[in-house]
């Protein structure tokens, strides 16, 4: 059976030490300002007066029904068989688009490269047998990855054997593939996904797809189609580059 | 595992569409291009890297590590999966420790001061000139004063060779900060009682402990990855967790009960379970009888501190310290009065840090699974040496240069010299001064009074490898006026900071990055002994400690005690002579003894602990002989503690996750999650004063000491207490991050000294806030 991969966050063993997010950093050398993953630190009065903090650490929920994908005008967001949403540089033309399509707020416009960034479940280190950087690092072990599928795998014992929960509302239900545990404490508002006024743009993109919507679409919208075709081009001359050594 | 690319069918035609109907038109796309779409997705790619092993300089528990370099640039830092001091894993700051390394602002070449001292005005000089100018200027002030007219102080993971350079100079004037500022007091309860050091790396056996009584070791945030992530599966094991400190730690979240003791009270506390524990017999009677001395003594001593005489004075019900005791009872062995870190705090550490080790005695803790293991040791014998002047000081450089947790005895030289040697300056164990004071470390706080009190000695030189005197201490008077007085002072150092800010020579460091360093010998379930491998070229024009000392020792006449030619040479030498060598650790990073359940768990397999007091006894004592030889037993006895009036708050200060001691601050990847500190105030007194979450606010203390920051108001403090995260507050315009950013806790912490120990009380300092 194909893999289908999860992220489990244990928040009784997440401590806030920061450790995941510096090591995406140092692995993926994202600009200084931005980040694929984080931890959020929640505090607030319990009913019985006592002070709580609760810890989120986060990343990119790898949707099974991603707004992210259907947003992107260029097809550089695609989702893996594995579960997997995945970026592809090359024909990503930094439209943005699907930035606010995100109710996670995992997406970002990396200024030095201005294509999409995001948390990839570090798809390059899994290809190759690795854990996840910020998996690896955890000192808490608070974060673990592993094919769901896998019926002997950690994150399969681990779902099995205690309570775990996702980030959805009534409102925003797009199939997660990562879990918390909380020892039965609620989800505090301030971690739970929200839909931005922005995504509306995404909806506008949508027509685009359908021929009959053309007429409707904006300027700004051309441009950003604009620069994602020169994008192509420039994938189109590299791929063929490639391919031209590669048959000598 | 690869999947193929996956490329959705519908998406593609809508592309094909899109363009063919509007895009293309715009952009002239040839049709060629079209076909191209179906090309596979490119994605992310992991770069290729080389891999060597080292450990950690972010902190002193250093863990293992891998360090993944590509194209001559260290990209990575991994933890050694085989290190027991992590496992594998690597906190936030080890995880940015490559910017240690890649500082812009880094001291990049040997300089020379020029203008006033401390006046920030420096020349690029050479190696030869830097390493000539400091051997001559040390041999002049050896010339006119003595050897022990020289002082070093150092405070990294690899200050080791300036103390042996130091001891082969001739001066016992050597000092860490470990002792005096951070953890001696309560390495010293514990060694009194039992002749355990149980800090440095502690030898908790977290995972199989199930009652952790916490008094305010925060071990999420003052963390230690091992340490951590033991502590963290000892609770996932089931572990009961009761945490006590004035303010709502990350370490209370994960509490099942929390106790916002009233600050400094905790030795109360501590002798009212000690009371409950006794009086409801509720001690390991075979431990007691079998190995223990003085229960008798202890019981008639403590006989006054019931519950109901702590209620008032901790904040803590005495139905709740009746409980607390009855459930750890319950529990023991698998047990653990948890020490904070640093036990520098209170007007009687010594007490303090003597009841916990007493009620851990008590619990029957020592030598049993869940409770306290006995650690192992990797032998791995130094080179030979031509003998030290202060030869008992020099021990230290014999056990590593770590905090000695396996010293089983204080050399009864450290107390007297009865060869007419020149004592320690600071008084570390020197009768009739600090005879308690571990005289291997010193009292740093001391020795910095030493050198500006210019008593009982001249001290006319000084050597800093690594730390921070201003901001790792409390009085900034006295560092200003030591350093200010002295005649000649060296600072090595990695980066800057307002200390080696007023170093006549300076001395730029490798990262530890960049370099070998003598080994890692450490001792958990597992003894091993650890490498640190070059990850990179030195980027800029800097040394190496080992290699910096042996050069400064073969210009002062020294050569002897550095006699091999290089680092990688005496790093063969020994393993060569522990059945290793550097060729075969380099390949593995660490080797380790096996672990060995009799040996860690002696009590656990009808084995007697084996204890050897400072004292002399091999039994616990309960009251320990040394100290009532000296009078010192006092401090078994209660000491009313400073309270604040009504407009007055307990000045209170501590670490938080991403950010160690003042080194981290101006470290860009651990600033970037906190570039400032804040001072913590409860609603009800920020109400009263009119102070709002976020702004600024005017902290000071009743000497007069004052700063500017921002409040934020949160429950999670008690009414009378404030709070800052350590480390702040710094001056020095060559730190560019960190530059007046928050403010110092410790120029508002107190600097009063512990009366049996001689380090220092921190937290007796009393604070005023107002709207700034």
């Amino acid at each position: 059976m194909v893999a289908k991969y999860v992220m489990l966050a244990d928040t009784v063993r997440c401590i806030d030490c920061k450790a995941c997010v510096i090591s995406c950093r140092a692995e993926w050398e994202t600009p200084m300002g931005y980040s694929r993953d984080w931890v959020k630190q929640v505090e607030f009065i319990k009913a019985n007066g006592m002070p709580e903090v609760m810890l989120f650490p986060g990343r990119c929920q790898h949707c099974d029904e991603a707004p992210c994908i259907e947003a992107c005008p260029s097809g550089a967001a695609y989702k893996r068989e594995d579960g997997m949403v995945l970026q592809d540089d090359a024909i990503c033309s930094g439209c943005e688009l699907c930035v606010p399509a995100c109710p996670y707020d995992a997406r970002w416009l990396n200024p030095k490269t201005n294509t999409i960034s995001k948390c990839t479940f570090c798809q390059p280190r899994v290809d190759k047998g690795l854990e996840p950087a910020c998996v690896q690092t955890c000192v808490g072990r608070a974060l673990i990855f592993g094919n769901i599928n896998d019926p002997n795998s950690e994150v399969s014992r681990l779902l099995a054997e205690k309570e775990w929960v996702k980030l959805t509302t009534d409102e925003v239900n797009i199939g997660p593939n990562h879990y918390y545990y909380t020892a039965g404490e609620a989800i505090p508002a301030e971690v739970m996904p929200k839909l931005h006024d922005r995504h509306l743009a995404g909806k506008v993109m949508e027509n685009v797809v359908n021929p009959a919507g053309v007429i409707g679409v904006g300027g700004m919208v051309l441009a950003f189609l604009g620069a994602g075709v020169m994008k192509l081009i420039g994938r189109r001359n590299e791929v063929g580059t490639h391919e031209n050594q590669e048959g000598k | 595992m690869s999947t193929p690319n996956q490329f959705d069918p519908s998406r593609r035609a809508f592309l094909g569409a899109t363009m063919g109907g509007t895009a293309l038109s715009i952009a002239g796309l040839p049709s060629q291009a079209l076909a191209r779409i179906n090309a596979p997705h490119e994605h992310e790619k992991l770069k290729e890297t080389t891999e060597v092993f080292g450990f950690c300089d972010m902190c002193y528990w250093r863990c293992g590590l891998k360090i993944r370099s590509r194209d001559g640039r260290a990209v990575k830092i991994d933890g050694n999966p085989e290190h027991p001091n992590n496992w594998g894993v690597v906190c936030g700051k080890g995880n940015a420790g490559l910017m240690v390394a890649y500082a812009p602002n880094r001291l990049k070449y040997p300089m020379k001061r020029v203008g006033k001292r401390g006046g920030g005005e420096w020349k690029q000089i050479s190696w030869d000139e830097a390493l000539n100018e400091v051997a001559e200027n040390l041999n002049k002030v050896k010339k006119e004063h003595g050897s022990q007219a020289l002082a070093l102080i150092g405070h990294g993971s690899w200050e080791k060779p300036y103390h042996r350079l130091a001891h082969a100079f001739g001066t016992p004037n050597t000092t860490s900060p470990v002792f005096g500022l951070c953890c001696g007091p309560r390495g010293l309860a514990n060694m009194m009682v039992v002749g355990r050091n149980l800090t440095g790396n502690e030898t908790i056996d977290l995972e199989n402990c199930k009652y952790f009584l916490m008094m305010g070791r925060n071990v999420t945030e003052s963390l230690h990855n091992g340490e951590t992530l033991g502590w963290v599966n000892g609770v996932a094991n089931g572990a009961k967790v009761v945490y006590f400190d004035p303010r709502y730690s990350i370490t209370a979240s994960k509490a099942d009960e929390y106790y916002a003791l009233r600050p400094l009270t905790d030795h109360a506390f501590l002798l009212a379970m000690i009371n409950v524990v006794i009086n409801e017999e509720l001690y390991d009677k075979q431990f007691v009888a079998e190995q223990t001395l003085g229960f008798d003594e202890l019981k008639e001593r403590v006989k006054q501190y019931t519950p109901e005489w702590a209620a008032p004075i901790t904040d803590v019900r005495a139905d709740d310290i009746r409980r607390l005791a009855r459930e750890m009872a319950a529990k023991a062995p698998s047990v653990f009065v948890y020490a904070p870190r640093r036990m520098t705090r209170s007007s009687n550490d010594l007490g303090t840090g003597l009841s916990i080790t007493i009620l851990n005695t008590l619990f029957g803790v020592w030598g049993r699974k869940g409770g306290v293991f006995t650690p192992q040791k990797y032998n791995v014998p130094e080179p030979d040496l031509p003998e030290f002047k202060h030869a008992h000081i020099a021990h230290r450089v014999k056990t590593g240069g770590d905090f000695d947790f396996s010293a089983m005895d204080i050399p009864s030289e450290h107390i007297v010299d009865e060869h007419g040697k020149y004592q320690r300056a600071d008084g570390a164990g020197v009768m009739g001064r600090w005879p308690i004071a571990n005289a291997q470390y010193g009292l740093t706080n001391e020795m910095w009074r030493a050198m500006a009190e210019q008593k009982p000695y001249p001290i006319r030189a000084l050597i800093t490898a690594g730390g921070n005197g201003f901001l790792n201490s409390t009085n900034y008077d006295i560092i200003r006026k030591a350093l200010e007085t002295i005649d000649f002072y060296v600072a090595a150092d990695v980066i800057p900071n307002e200390m080696n800010a007023y170093a006549d020579i300076l001395l730029p460091e490798a990262s530890y990055l960049e370099r070998y360093d003598d080994l890692q010998i450490g001792g958990a379930r597992e003894g091993y002994v650890a490498v640190r491998m070059p990850a990179i070229k030195p980027m800029h024009d800097t040394r190496d400690a080992w290699t910096i000392c042996k050069q400064l020792a073969d210009r002062m006449d020294l050569g002897a005690y550095f006699p091999h030619e290089s680092i990688k040479e005496l790093l063969d030498d020994r393993l060569k002579k522990a059945g290793s060598s550097l060729a075969e650790i380099e390949k593995v990073g660490i080797l380790k003894t096996a672990r060995d359940d009799k040996i860690n768990f002696p009590r656990d397999h009808g084995n007697p602990l084996k204890i050897k007091t400072p004292g002399g006894k091999t039994k616990a004592e309960f009251v320990p002989s040394m100290l009532k030889n000296m009078g010192y037993d006092k401090a078994l006895d209660y000491v009313e503690q400073v309270r604040p009036k009504d407009d007055e708050f307990h000045m209170t200060f501590g670490r938080v996750g991403y950010h160690t001691h003042a080194r981290t601050q101006d470290n860009i990847w651990t600033a970037d999650f906190m570039r400032e500190n804040v001072l913590w105030i409860h609603p009800e007194p920020a109400t009263k004063r009119g102070i709002k979450e976020g702004e600024l606010v005017t902290v000071t203390d009743q000497k007069g000491r004052s700063g500017e920051i921002k409040a934020k108001v949160t429950a999670r403090i008690r009414k009378d207490t404030i709070f800052m995260v350590h480390g702040f507050g710094h001056w020095d315009k060559r730190m560019t991050t960190a530059y007046g950013q928050g403010v110092a806790d410790s120029d508002l912490a107190s600097y009063e000294v512990e009366p049996h120990v001689g380090s220092m009380s921190m937290g007796l300092s009393l604070v005023k806030v107002e709207k700034a």
